[in-house]
């Protein structure tokens, strides 16, 4: 019997070390492959609600200005909504003429891609109604963030790689306010849409209630982005 | 001195089975992250079947469609992607 609790006790401090050791790599499960596939999920959703944006759509040929895209994300209290600018987007793509509205067809997330608000009718006004609707579902960026960085659905490199990308995207929203960049603010909100597209296909299998959380704050997100003055502040 | 040899013997073999699992996860856990980093870096690579660690933060994938990619994080900070030969 001694040997066995010898033994026993050997194995516990073993276990101890490896459990130790392996609270390091803290790799998460991130699902890319599995997740890339239900990516268009969201998708579809909003496009619900596109039908009705479908005529905005067609009036705006000249990209609108970069304060418009918050018009049509009003709809921030529901993700339903985004999805629809998404979809909207396609089809206000500056080239109407286009004979395939999703020439990427390659990625899933292309429906979302062309991403011009339809702000034809109401351009820079509708900007307030969107910051209203942000209010009603107060946007804690802090708190989505600490989430982002503590959820397991994303692993290590992939949650270093999207902080990369996020802080391209952000430079090339600097570049754009200082008059730098040639990037258009419909490309931007398209690079804007197709991010955080990425940061759902990881997490909506994995972490359902923070997707949501991300659906949810996405208009409020590009409510910001999207004004030079709210942007800087963020900067700084 | 039998009985400590048979106790250390048994330890290491109990410690083998049950740490082999946990070592697997860990890995298979680093496959999936790969497959996304290399995914968003729209790299073509279906899903990563096989890593082998480099360094620190350096990683060769071997992807199931036959392609395979350094993943490795440079002095900037940044998740690097470079294709292998």
């Amino acid at each position: 019997m001694k040997a066995w609790s010898y033994s026993a006790v050997l194995v516990t401090l073993l276990l101890a070390a490896c459990a130790s050791h392996k609270t390091e790599p803290q790799v998460a499960q991130p699902q890319a492959a599995a997740t890339q596939p239900t990516t268009p999920e969201p998708v579809t959703k909003p496009r619900e609600p596109a039908p009705s944006e479908a005529a905005a759509a067609g009036q705006p040929v000249t990209a609108p200005a970069p304060s418009e895209a918050t018009q049509a994300t009003k709809p921030v209290a529901t993700p339903a909504p985004n999805g629809a600018t998404q979809a909207t987007k396609p089809a206000t793509a500056p080239a109407p003429s286009r004979a395939n509205p999703a020439p990427k067809a390659a990625t899933k997330t292309a429906p979302p891609v062309a991403n011009t608000p339809t702000p034809a009718g109401k351009p820079p006004k509708p900007a307030a109604p969107a910051a209203a609707s942000t209010g009603a579902a107060p946007l804690d960026l802090a708190a989505l963030k600490e989430k982002l960085k503590a959820t397991k659905a994303i692993g290590v490199f992939t949650k270093i790689s999207l902080k990369n990308q996020v802080d391209d995207l952000m430079k090339q929203f600097s570049d754009h306010y200082q008059g730098k960049g040639k990037t258009t603010m419909p490309e931007l909100r398209r690079a804007y849409d197709l991010l955080l597209m990425k940061v759902l296909s990881l997490l909506q299998d994995s972490d359902q209630q923070l997707a949501s959380q991300v659906v949810s704050s996405r208009e409020a997100i590009w409510g910001l982005l999207s004004d030079p003055k709210k942007f800087a502040t963020l900067q700084g | 001195m039998n009985k400590l040899a048979l106790v250390v013997a048994r330890s290491l073999v109990v410690a083998a089975l049950v740490a082999v699992p946990l070592f697997a996860a860990d890995d298979e856990a680093l496959k999936k992250d790969l497959t996304a980093v290399i995914a968003l870096q729209g790299l073509p690579c279906g899903q990563v079947v096989a890593v082998a660690e480099l360094g620190k933060d350096d990683y060769a994938a071997t992807c199931k469609d036959g392609n395979k990619y350094r993943v490795y994080m440079n002095a900037e900070g940044r998740v690097v992607v470079e294709k292998r030969q």
